[in-house]
C-alpha cells in the first residue's frame, strides 16, 4: 500500500481498468455507428454470416489491443517541484493534462455499472479556471481514490485562506442523512413540468414507432376513442389526466430516489463530502470557502410538507453557461435540516436583512410583454388565418389571461431582495419560489442598469456577477440600488478574505 | 465574518460611483466606428441589390422599395447614432475600481473591484491601429457579462492603464519586474 500511495512516481490505473476502457470505446462506437449497424443487420446476407462474425471478432480484438495500449500509455502523479497533478495519455496522440494543485476546487469518487462490476472507481477532478480539461481517472480501486482525493484537496487546502482553519477549530465533523421518506415527499412534489415533458417526449415516440411498426395503429386508436367515448366526457377527461398525473409522479418518485438514496453530508476536516445513488454511487468533495452561491427551493406542497431542495452553486469557468456539473443538489431537506447545512456552507445562519420590493411598474411591465403581447399576436394571427371562431378565441386567451395572470401576480409578489451586513438573499419564483443566498465579498462585478424612460421614476436595476451565476434584480427604486452598490463595493474592497 | 464590521449609518459617507467623473473616448475613435459600419452597410446594400437583380419576382415592387427605404433610413441613422453611442461611453478608475458606463437606450455601468480582476488585455484593431488607438480589457471571474471592454484609447494611455490594473492585480510581480528592468538599466 505505501508504494502505492507514493504519487510522486508516474503509476497506471488499475489493471481491470482495461476493461472500463473496452466497454467505454465500444459503448462510444456502438453509440456513434449503430444506424449504420443496424442497416447492415438489416440487409445481412445469410451466406456471409461467417464473414460478420469474423468482422466481429476481429473489431472485438482490435478493440481489446486498443483498450490495453490505451491503459498502458494512461499515467497519472503529483509533480510536487511544481505542485501540479499530471495526467498523460493517449496512444498515437499524447496528451499530457497538468493541473496546478491549488486551482483543484473539488475531486468526484463515482461509479457507474461497469465500473461496479469490476469495483473500480471513476476520478473525476473540476477545476476552476477559463480552460477547463476533462481530467478524470476512469478506473482507480477504492482505497487508492480515497488517498489521492484527501492528497489533491487538502494541498489545495494547505494555501488557502486562514479563515479556513479557524473554521475547524469551531465546528466539529458533522454528518447528515436524508431520510427516505423526505426523498419520497420530494420526489412527489418537485419536477412536474419536466417529467411531463418527458412523459409526452416518451408517448410520442413510443406512439410514433407503433404506427410505423403495425399500419393497424387506427383501428388500435379508434379502440381507445371508443371506449373513451362510451364514457361521459367529464369522466373521461378525469381517466386522462389522472393518468397522466400519476404516471409523471411515478416517474419523478422513481428518478429521485435512484438518484438520490441515502444522501449523506459528511462535514471532514475543511471539506464536505456529498454521496448519494442507488444504482451508481456518486462521492462529491467541496470546499464550503469555494461554494459562490446557495438557493433553496420549494414550493406550496413541499412548504406543506416541510421540505426543500438546496442548489450549491461553484465556481464554474463559464458562469453563463449554467453548467451542470458546477451545481450540486441536496433533495430533501427539512427546514431543520436545512439551518444545519447553511450553517456548513456559511458558519452562520444566514438571516434575511432589510427587504426591498420591486416597484409596482414590475408587474405592469411583465403583464405587457407576457399576457398581453401573446394575445394581441394570437388574435392578429387568428384574424389573418381564420383558425379558430370567435367564442373560441374567447375562450383560449381567457383561460391564458387567468392562469398567467396568476403566474405573474405571485412572481410579482414574491419577487424580494434582502440585504443585510453578511448576506445577500434574493426571493423569486411564482410557483418553485427560489431563496437565492450570495455573501457579498463574493461578487466579482456590479453592473447596474437603467432604460430612459425609467429615469423620471427613479427605477433601474442591478446584476451582480459572481464566478457561479449572476444575480440580478430588477425595476427598483434607483437610489436604493446605488446605496447598496456603493456598500458592497465597499466590502468587496475592503476585504481580505479570499473569494474562492 | 466577525473580524469584518461595516456599519449601514457609514453608508452615507461612502465615495458614490455614480458621481465620479467619467473621462470620455477620443474622438477619433468615431473614425474607426464609421469605418466598420461602412463596410457592414456596404454589405447589406449589396446583399439588397443582388437580391432584388437575381429573384425580382421574391416580392412585389412595393414591398422592394419600401424594404430600400428602410434599409437607406436604418443607414442613414447607423452614423449618428454610432456618434451618440461613443459621447455616452465613458470611464473611470478609482483607487480600488474600474467604472465603465455605456448605452443609448439602457445606460449601463459596469463596475469591477480590482481585487476580482482576473487578468487584464489590450487590443488593437487593424483600424484602430492606423490611428493610434487600443482597447483595454479588463476579465473577471464572473463571466463575459460582467467584463469590461474600453474601446478609443490612446495607444499610450491603454499601455498605462494595463500596467496600473496588473499593479492593482499583483503588485508583487510588478515589483520584480521593475527590479529586473533596474538591474538591466
Amino acid at each position: 500500500m505505501d508504494n502505492l500511495t507514493d504519487f510522486s512516481q508516474p503509476q497506471r490505473q488499475s489493471l481491470l481498468g482495461v476493461l472500463v476502457m473496452f466497454a467505454d470505446t465500444l459503448q462510444k462506437i456502438l453509440r456513434a455507428m449503430w444506424p449504420i449497424l443496424l442497416v447492415w443487420l438489416v440487409k445481412m446476407d445469410a451466406s456471409k454470416t461467417a464473414f460478420i462474425y469474423l468482422g466481429i471478432l476481429a473489431f472485438i480484438v482490435i478493440l481489446a489491443i486498443v483498450s490495453y495500449l490505451q491503459y498502458y500509455f494512461f499515467t497519472f502523479y503529483i509533480d510536487e517541484e511544481n505542485s501540479d497533478f499530471v495526467i498523460q495519455k493517449g496512444v498515437l496522440n499524447k496528451t499530457r493534462i497538468t493541473i496546478q494543485l491549488h486551482k483543484i476546487q473539488q475531486v468526484n469518487i463515482n461509479q457507474s455499472l461497469i465500473q461496479r462490476f469490476i469495483n473500480v472507481y471513476k476520478l473525476e477532478i473540476d477545476t476552476a479556471g477559463s480552460d477547463k480539461k476533462e481530467a478524470s481517472i476512469s478506473a482507480i480501486p477504492h482505497e487508492l481514490a480515497i488517498v489521492l482525493k484527501d492528497r489533491l484537496i487538502n494541498y489545495a487546502s494547505e494555501n488557502s485562506t486562514f479563515i479556513e482553519d479557524k473554521e475547524v477549530v469551531e465546528i466539529p465533523s458533522s454528518l447528515l442523512k436524508i431520510s427516505l421518506s423526505s426523498l419520497i415527499k420530494i420526489g412527489l412534489t418537485s419536477n412536474y413540468v419536466k417529467s411531463f415533458v418527458l412523459f409526452i417526449v416518451f408517448i410520442s415516440a413510443v406512439l410514433e414507432n407503433i404506427k410505423k411498426i403495425f399500419d393497424s395503429a387506427q383501428t388500435q386508436e379508434d379502440k381507445v376513442t371508443g371506449y373513451l367515448e362510451k364514457l361521459p366526457i367529464l369522466t373521461s377527461i378525469a381517466i386522462v389526466l389522472g393518468t397522466i398525473i400519476g404516471i409523471v409522479l411515478v416517474i419523478n418518485l422513481f428518478q429521485t430516489i435512484i438518484k438520490y438514496y441515502d444522501f449523506t453530508i459528511r462535514k471532514d476536516k475543511q471539506s464536505i463530502v456529498l454521496s448519494y445513488g442507488l444504482l451508481a454511487t456518486k462521492n462529491t468533495l467541496l470546499h464550503p470557502t469555494k461554494v459562490q452561491v446557495v438557493t433553496t427551493t420549494q414550493n406550496f406542497f413541499q412548504k406543506k410538507l416541510d421540505i426543500l431542495t438546496i442548489g450549491i452553486r461553484q465556481a464554474s469557468s463559464n458562469p453563463e453557461a449554467k453548467n451542470k456539473n458546477d451545481k450540486i443538489d441536496v433533495p430533501g431537506a427539512s427546514s431543520l435540516e436545512r439551518d444545519e447545512i447553511l450553517k456548513i456552507l456559511f458558519n452562520t445562519f444566514p438571516e434575511k436583512g432589510k427587504l426591498m420590493l420591486p416597484n409596482w411598474r414590475k408587474l405592469v411591465l411583465e403583464s405587457f410583454f407576457l399576457l398581453l403581447i401573446p394575445i394581441v399576436v394570437f388574435i392578429m394571427v387568428n384574424v389573418s388565418f381564420d383558425l379558430f371562431i370567435w367564442n373560441e378565441v374567447v375562450m383560449y386567451c381567457s383561460i391564458f389571461a387567468f392562469f398567467s395572470g396568476i403566474l405573474l401576480w405571485f412572481s410579482y409578489k414574491n419577487y424580494k431582495l434582502f440585504v443585510s451586513n453578511d448576506f445577500i438573499i434574493k426571493q423569486n419564483g411564482a410557483w418553485d419560489i427560489d431563496n437565492t443566498i450570495v455573501e457579498p465579498y463574493k461578487i466579482q462585478a456590479i453592473t447596474t442598469k437603467q432604460f430612459f424612460w425609467q429615469k423620471a421614476t427613479n427605477i433601474g436595476s442591478v446584476t451582480l456577477s459572481t464566478a457561479a451565476c449572476n444575480i440580478d434584480f430588477s425595476t427598483a427604486n434607483y437610489s436604493e440600488i446605488k446605496k447598496m452598490v456603493n456598500n458592497w463595493l465597499c466590502q468587496v474592497e475592503t476585504t481580505n478574505k479570499n473569494w474562492m | 465574518m466577525q473580524e469584518f464590521t461595516n456599519e449601514t449609518t457609514e453608508i452615507i459617507d461612502l465615495p458614490r460611483f455614480e458621481e465620479v467623473k467619467l473621462n470620455q473616448l477620443q474622438p477619433k475613435y468615431f473614425t474607426v466606428v464609421a469605418i466598420i459600419l461602412s463596410l457592414i452597410n456596404f454589405i447589406i446594400l449589396m446583399v439588397y441589390l443582388v437580391t432584388y437583380y437575381f429573384q425580382t419576382e421574391l416580392f412585389s415592387n412595393t414591398i422592394w422599395l419600401l424594404m430600400g427605404i428602410a434599409i437607406l433610413i436604418l443607414i442613414g441613422l447607423s452614423y449618428p447614432l454610432a456618434k451618440i453611442g461613443i459621447k455616452k461611453k465613458g470611464y473611470a478608475f478609482r483607487t480600488h475600481d474600474a467604472i465603465y458606463k455605456s448605452g443609448l437606450i439602457s445606460e449601463t455601468t459596469t463596475i469591477i473591484p480590482f481585487n476580482r480582476v482576473q487578468h487584464v488585455a489590450l487590443h488593437q484593431g487593424f483600424f484602430s491601429r492606423k490611428l493610434g488607438l487600443a482597447s483595454v480589457e479588463l476579465f473577471t471571474a464572473g463571466g463575459n457579462s460582467s467584463d469590461i471592454k474600453i474601446p478609443g484609447l490612446l495607444l499610450e494611455d491603454a499601455q498605462k492603464i494595463k500596467n496600473l490594473v496588473s499593479k492593482k492585480i499583483n503588485p508583487d510581480a510588478t515589483d520584480e519586474l521593475q527590479n529586473v528592468h533596474n538591474i538591466l538599466e
